[in-house]
């Protein structure tokens, strides 16, 4: 046989022979810790040093906290801040709620079920530039066909992506309209979990529809809910190609959030300023997503 | 009585959600296929003119075959983003789970961090000048693979939990060595994940508009996201040929549906049970 | 021609120690059997024979060779896992063939030996199916057939049985005895069921909380038990036992006392034991039979009446359950009173360390 015979028989103890280490490689995780190193985590380092300097690509000068100190003083630059974390919590929060109700609607008997389920599901696979042009040509003031079809029973509608007041909230219907799907999917995989048997018994027990909902259907489907919260939240945060397509920010600045004002920075040259607007982002993230994930991830443990 | 109220009331949500998701689809697809003139008008009426070739003939020569050069890009970047992607990641999922060491809450970390951080984006410019890669398919690839590692990661390693270890073991004790046991006998096993990381992520990175428009400006490195961009101001005037590069878009997430509608779902709503 | 050695083998994980000094020789051609209660480290040591874990100290011998640090591949070994750990995406003849396909043999050689253990092993007409095609003791033939072909020294089954139903169970431990005999090798096996380790096995080793408590031909175990825990593992059902105070240590005979059984005198050839030891008193089921004044009475639990014999279930008055195997039909009223008597010659005795002085 192919036993290999050992020069040296005299080892009494093994020496750290850590064969798990030889039999699952650390070097499996080069290839991709490489280029995660590189593309991502580099650059993402780098903006905590180019956030206070004047940058122009080849050369940066270091100025402090002044881009940050620009960023509170500036109304239209603080106004994106506010802009973006209303725009992330009405969005979520619709997600969340709307989700779930499509959800529980799809999941139970309900004629052509599965066409349904792909009609509320396809917006999120569709390319999210074509979905803003869609709705900026249906939010037409005068020619859309929203406001055409309000006319027509007598509504006269708002000036949607042209009223000041009106444009975000616009845009973050659209972007409910077009997200919810993912979180209906979430939700499901979550409802259909639930063994039918709490159902029964609580049925034997006199529950109706809607205190099975809230009693049974709310707390179990509690962790696809916290998936879904923080999935939206985030994504709310740091939403950029609805508002490009659909606004680019206006009217005026109304309706610009973090990600568009950094790339309107980018465009205008102003290095530093844009870089430090990812970093106010990422704090963002820090300071409102994190601690958010893990109050809802800790409630979970508790119960 | 109550049973007839809950059935009209999940009759009329339905019809309601019916309304809401598909409207805009059908005002797409007449958009498209009316003439200049009708097209103008962005209402919902039946098309007079079916200029559905016309159309599409227009979209795809203008600006010297765009659309074309487009979707070449697209593909390119697509498939070589995703095919790295499903090798490094899965790698990284087999080892992350199969074996953990005190360095594994490190990788968690970053992997948890590249699902939250936001690029940064000049800096990530200035870098990928310094290496010659802006402006390149090539860096626009692996900043996708970058981008969507962590939720490659996530898929593979959740998968690789119900995978039994002994499956490992007979590998080893047949004679396979470590790159076997991943590759011949592992990654095989992997198949159903495989499939739904490269369905979900060719759809993200396919329709994906922001980074292309930094990473990847210039004559000839549009990908088809950003045919969209730039028509939007050329055809201002002719919404007919805006929707029909619309729809064009539309049509490739469209097939994958059509087809991989249960992997795309339980790629998605991997997690929900286990946040 | 390998057996294996191996000398004071320990073995940790973390700060917990699960193999406590395991000395073992096992010659060339034994069938032996690892047998214990679950969390005793059985498959701990034969992994360890494998190569799956490290060796945490000690040497292990395979052969003439110091393996502790060999490869799995290289120790001329062949293993059959409790599941099987088939490649479900390949098919049956690639599964067999994937050990010398990595061993890179010879596409002629390897059709060979790949057909040869199919035709050993009635495998020929699933040749091309996929392991998920295929029924339970279909798959366990299919993982025999890959430890085959390697043409190990050593096999290593780890609890193979024990994912089949009864009947299946049965008829593939003839096929291992049998395996065994035409092969000539050795085959170490881990059970935790001791019917298929007194059925196959040449040499039982039991262990109990990572220590070797007894080696040695399964009817030896039986009849001569080297402690309490073996008594007490080996045979079924089990030997019951009762604690007992040695009253007066006579020459070659002790008397043993209980408020429960009154007194009994034991020939004992043994100077360990002092007048007022704490004693236990073991006998099996088998051995009882009923006696109007036999000292082992009690209060009839339950009674299985299987025609060849009959198994009672009954209290002693201290409340420990013993039970009798009967001979023949005995139409015993539950509730009743029963009183067994036991010749002296099967009585055992145990000293207060668990060891066996009789």
């Amino acid at each position: 046989m192919t036993t290999v015979a050992l020069d040296t028989p005299k080892a009494t103890s093994t020496p750290k022979a850590l064969r798990k280490d030889l039999r699952y490689p650390s070097w499996f995780y080069l290839p991709a810790g490489t280029i995660y190193f590189i593309l991502f985590l580099v650059p993402t380092v780098a903006s905590l040093y180019f956030s206070l300097t004047r940058w122009t690509l080849f050369n940066s000068t270091f100025i402090g906290l002044e881009n940050f100190q620009q960023f509170f003083r500036e109304p239209f630059l603080f106004q994106s801040l506010i802009n973006t974390v209303i725009f992330a919590v009405i969005t979520s929060g619709a997600k969340v709620v709307l989700g779930l109700l499509l959800a529980v609607l799809l999941t139970s008997n309900i004629a052509l079920r599965g066409f349904l389920r792909s009609v509320v599901f396809f917006p999120v696979l569709v390319s999210v530039i074509g979905v803003g042009i869609t709705f900026t040509v249906l939010m037409h003031p005068t020619q859309g066909l929203i406001n055409t079809s309000l006319e027509a029973i007598g509504i006269d509608g708002p000036g949607w992506l042209t009223d000041p007041r009106l444009a975000l909230f616009s845009v973050a219907l659209v972007d409910i309209w077009r997200g919810v799907g993912l979180a209906t999917v979430i939700y499901m995989a979550g409802i259909v979990s639930i063994p039918q048997d709490y159902y029964e018994a609580s049925r034997i027990d006199g529950a109706r529809p809607i205190q099975q909902f809230f009693l049974i259907t709310v707390p179990l489907v509690r962790p696809a809910m916290v998936t879904v919260i923080i999935l939206s939240f985030i994504g709310g945060l740091r939403l950029f190609d609805l508002v490009w397509a659909m606004t680019r920010g206006g009217p005026g600045f109304a309706s610009d959030v973090m990600a568009s004002v950094i790339y309107k920075q980018y465009q205008a040259g102003f290095y530093g300023l844009s870089t430090a607007g990812n970093v106010v982002l990422f704090m963002l993230i820090a300071c409102l997503a994190v601690p958010l994930a893990i109050f809802l991830n800790r409630r979970e443990v508790n119960q | 009585m109550n049973l007839i109220k809950r059935y009209w009331l999940t009759a009329l949500a339905s019809i309601v959600a019916l309304v809401v998701f598909v409207t805009p689809f059908i005002f797409i697809i007449l958009m498209a296929v009316k003439d200049r003139q009708q097209a103008a008008l962005r209402d919902m009426s039946w098309p007079i003119n079916f200029q559905l070739v016309e159309n599409f003939l227009a979209v795809v020569q203008a600006r010297d075959y765009m659309l074309i050069t487009a979707y070449i890009n697209s593909t390119i970047l697509t498939v070589g983003s995703v095919t790295i992607l499903v090798i490094v990641a899965s790698m990284v999922g087999f080892v992350l789970q199969r074996h953990p060491t005190k360095w594994t809450p490190v990788v968690e970390f970053f992997v948890m961090a590249g699902l939250m951080i936001p690029p940064a984006v000049v800096p990530t410019i200035w870098l990928l000048q310094g290496i010659g890669l802006f402006k390149t398919l090539h860096g626009m690839i692996l900043i996708e693979v970058a981008y969507n590692m962590s939720f490659a990661v996530i898929l593979y390693r959740q998968f690789v939990a119900t995978i039994p270890r002994e499956m490992d073991e007979a590998a080893i004790i047949d004679g396979a060595k470590p790159l076997d046991v991943f590759f011949r006998v592992v990654f095989p096993m992997m198949w159903p994940v495989t499939v739904t990381n490269i369905v979900v992520q060719s759809v993200g990175i396919f329709n994906d508009f922001v980074n292309p428009l930094y990473y990847l400006p210039g004559r000839g490195n549009e990908t088809v996201q950003l045919t969209l961009y730039s028509f939007q101001s050329q055809f201002n005037t002719q919404y007919n040929l805006l929707f029909m590069d619309i729809l064009l878009v539309t049509i490739p997430p469209l097939l994958v549906f059509l087809f991989f509608n249960r992997q795309i779902v339980a790629g998605l709503s991997a997690g929900a049970i286990k946040g | 021609m390998a057996g294996l050695n191996l000398k004071n083998l320990y073995k940790s994980f973390g700060a917990v120690e699960v193999i406590k000094g395991v000395d073992l020789d096992i010659d060339h051609g034994e069938f032996v059997v690892f047998v214990g209660p679950s969390g005793c480290g059985k498959s701990t040591l034969l992994r360890m024979i494998a190569g799956l874990e490290n060796i945490t100290e000690g040497e292990l011998f395979i052969g003439e060779t110091l393996c502790n640090n060999v490869e799995p591949r290289d120790r001329g070994i062949a293993m059959v896992f409790q599941s099987y750990a088939l490649y479900p995406h390949m098919t049956v003849y690639d599964n067999i063939g994937f050990g010398l396909k990595l061993a890179r043999a010879p596409k002629e050689e390897r059709d060979r030996k790949v057909r040869e253990a199919a035709r050993m092993l009635q495998l020929e007409p699933l040749l091309d199916r996929k392991p998920g095609q295929l029924s339970g003791g279909q798959r366990q033939r299919v993982a025999i057939g890959r430890a085959i072909v390697r043409q190990p020294e050593v096999f290593l089954f780890d609890e193979p049985l024990s994912n089949l139903d009864a009947a299946l169970r049965v008829s593939m431990r003839q096929e291992l005895t049998k395996l065994h005999h035409d092969l000539d090798a050795t085959m170490i096996y881990v059970t935790h069921d001791q019917v298929e380790a007194m059925t196959m096995a040449d040499k039982i080793v039991v262990l109990n909380g990572g220590v070797v408590q007894q080696v040695g031909a399964p009817i030896d175990l039986y009849q001569d038990p080297a402690n309490l825990f073996v008594a007490g593992f080996i045979g079924s059902p089990k030997m019951n036992f009762i604690e007992v105070t040695a009253k007066t240590v006579g020459k070659g005979e002790v008397l043993v006392q209980s408020d429960v059984i009154g007194e009994i005198s034991v020939p004992l050839n043994s100077d360990r034991v002092k007048t007022g030891d704490k004693l236990t008193l073991g006998i099996r089921p088998h051995a009882l039979s009923r006696s109007d004044d036999g000292p082992f009475s009690g209060q009839v639990e339950l009674v299985e009446r299987l025609g060849n014999e009959t198994v009672v279930n009954f209290t002693l008055s201290n409340g420990s359950a013993w039970m009798a195997v009967l001979d023949g039909d005995e139409p015993l009223k539950l509730g009743s009173e029963v009183r067994f008597s036991a010749d002296v010659g099967a009585i055992c005795l145990f000293d207060a360390a668990e060891r066996r002085i009789r």
